[in-house]
């Protein structure tokens, strides 16, 4: 799955990112990627009915649905977990991310010690430190909420840092002028203009939440989607594999989607209108 | 009248990496209470860092700073304060943008709503209340900018440029409504610009900052009555006045200053 890099999505603001948002999308924007997803799907069945695929190497979309149609309370049972992790690791690591970025933006001090050490951070493969989670805090859900809040945390940290940094400088000169306190600047400015940075960092932190569960799930787990796809690879039943995919690829939408509409309800408020 | 803003020898220098910056040598001048005075000059003579000062935004350097009998020693709860960038926030509605003093200075939004709404029909935004400041142009956004520095019955106004991002027309439409605005009201205004014509139509006086470093090259009193209507700017005595103030300016600054 490929990951927008901070910098990117940064650079392109909050809406113009790889997902449009929903009210961007005419009749022919929706149609038009449903189509070419339908196409795919229909030459894949195709494909491995006329070349006789077998089933253990890719099993056909029609076989694969079927089983997430008939496996679907097992798989909803795996779902769970997976989903309810990804959510607690991600509402964690956006609090915490935001009170470190505050943190960061108003302390100097703190500025200068943790923000070379955040960007190291964030340029090491955190996946390799999975098993040391697994180490450290055993094999139940803490392990896995502790490693996904500590991939997803920092392009949150690192978007609201942006944020709150971008402030107007002359707002914050008007608000001075009329006696507000450094807290009434921060309610009533600072944090209201970083809001489009805020969420375009949460909405890659959702998707490395997710990811950060599953390599926990993978490496140590007893359920799950990513216990329930390698304990189906490792006996090679590929169709239930894909079947977990498909219901992760649904709750990653959801996820997704959630944060979504929480960005829409909230630019209603404190939208800049683009254009 | 009394005296309101006095300013004794007021200087302020910076100082910098590569050294120390006198933006304001020093600056001495009393402006009376309902008076409008403007600080005319050319870019970069300090004239903004002197109100900033008024304003309680900057420390001067040295001098005595005085402000309704009391020294200044930082921001004052009854100034109203417009820059050159409106500088509302995106996502504020008009009426929103106009009571956000309100909100920061913690007074009940009930009483200066009814407030809000008349100056912003008086401002000629009627009708526009709930737009966001996306939609509107650069001189209506100003024009908030007025509303929002006076919702809170300031009686001290502290324009630094305001419509010196505006095209010609528009800036005399705008200092048509300022005009306008404070014509029943004994607010005391410091108004900074560079343009000798918006000075002289809107001003009691006028003082020209000049010289490097920086002071007060000229106090001129500019005695036409109120309210004015736009065709002073023909008369002998505007003319000679704009005149004697740009030649102040050039004697200053050594720079050909272009009347606006």
């Amino acid at each position: 799955m490929a990951v927008p890099t901070t910098s990117t999505k940064l650079a392109q603001q909050t809406g113009d990112v790889a997902v449009p948002g929903i009210r961007h999308m005419g009749g022919r924007a929706l149609l038009l990627p449903l189509l070419v997803a339908g196409s795919v799907l229909l030459l894949w069945e195709i494909g491995v009915r006329w070349a006789a695929v077998p089933e253990v190497i890719l099993p056909s979309p029609s076989a694969i649905f079927g089983v997430v149609i008939d496996s679907r309370e097992i798989l909803l049972r795996h779902a769970i977990p997976t989903t309810l992790e990804s959510a607690g690791g991600f509402l964690l690591a956006s609090a915490a991310g935001i009170l470190i970025a505050i943190l960061l933006t108003y302390s100097e001090m703190a500025r200068q010690a943790l923000f070379p050490n955040l960007v190291f951070f964030q340029l090491i493969p955190k996946i390799a430190l999975a098993p040391l989670f697994i180490m450290w805090l055993g094999i139940g859900s803490e392990s896995r909420l502790a490693f996904s809040v500590f991939i997803s945390i920092f392009p949150i940290i690192i978007a609201t840092t942006a944020g709150l940094s971008s402030t107007d400088p002359n707002a914050v000169r008007l608000c001075r002028a009329l006696t507000a306190t450094e807290w009434q600047i921060f309610t009533a400015v600072r944090f209201p203009s970083a809001l489009p940075f805020i969420f375009s960092g949460m909405k890659i932190g959702i998707t490395l939440s997710i990811i950060g569960v599953i390599i926990g799930e993978f490496i140590t787990s007893q359920r799950g989607l990513g216990y329930l796809i390698i304990f189906a690879t490792s006996r090679a039943d590929t169709v239930v594999a894909m079947a977990a995919i498909v219901v992760l690829c649904i709750s990653g939408l959801l996820l997704y989607g959630a944060v979504s509409l929480a960005e829409k309800i909230t630019d209603r408020h404190y939208g800049v209108p683009r254009g | 009248m009394s005296v309101f803003i006095s300013l004794e020898r007021v200087g302020k220098t910076y100082h910098t990496r590569t050294g120390s910056v006198q933006a304001v040598a020093q600056a001495s001048f009393d402006v009376r209470r309902g008076e409008f005075v403007s600080l005319l000059g050319p870019s970069g003579c300090g004239k903004s860092t002197l109100l900033m000062m008024v304003a309680g935004l900057e420390v001067p350097s040295v001098g005595r700073l005085v402000v309704d009998g009391e020294a200044v020693t930082g921001p004052r709860k009854d100034n109203g304060i417009i820059f050159q960038d409106a500088t509302l926030l995106p996502w504020k509605s008009v009426l929103e943008n106009v009571l956000f003093p309100v909100d920061i200075l913690k007074r009940p939004r009930r009483e200066f709503e009814s407030r809000a709404r008349q100056l912003i029909q008086r401002v000629g935004l009627g009708g526009f209340e709930a737009k966001k400041p996306h939609e509107l142009s650069g001189g209506m956004r100003q024009r908030v900018a007025i509303c929002r520095a006076l919702i809170h019955e300031p009686q001290v106004l502290l324009m630094d440029e305001p419509f010196s991002a505006l095209d010609a027309i528009t800036r005399d439409q705008m200092n048509l409504v300022l005009a306008d605005m404070l014509q029943h009201d004994d607010k005391t205004v410091l108004f900074v610009t560079h343009s000798i014509r918006e000075a002289v139509y809107l001003s009691d006086r006028v003082l020209v900052m000049g010289g490097r470093p920086s002071t007060i090259t000229l106090d001129l009193r500019v005695d036409f009555p109120r309210p004015r209507a736009v065709e002073i700017e023909d008369d002998p005595r505007f003319r000679e006045m704009v005149r004697a103030l740009r030649a102040s300016i050039q004697q200053g600054h050594g720079n050909v200053v272009p009347a606006h």
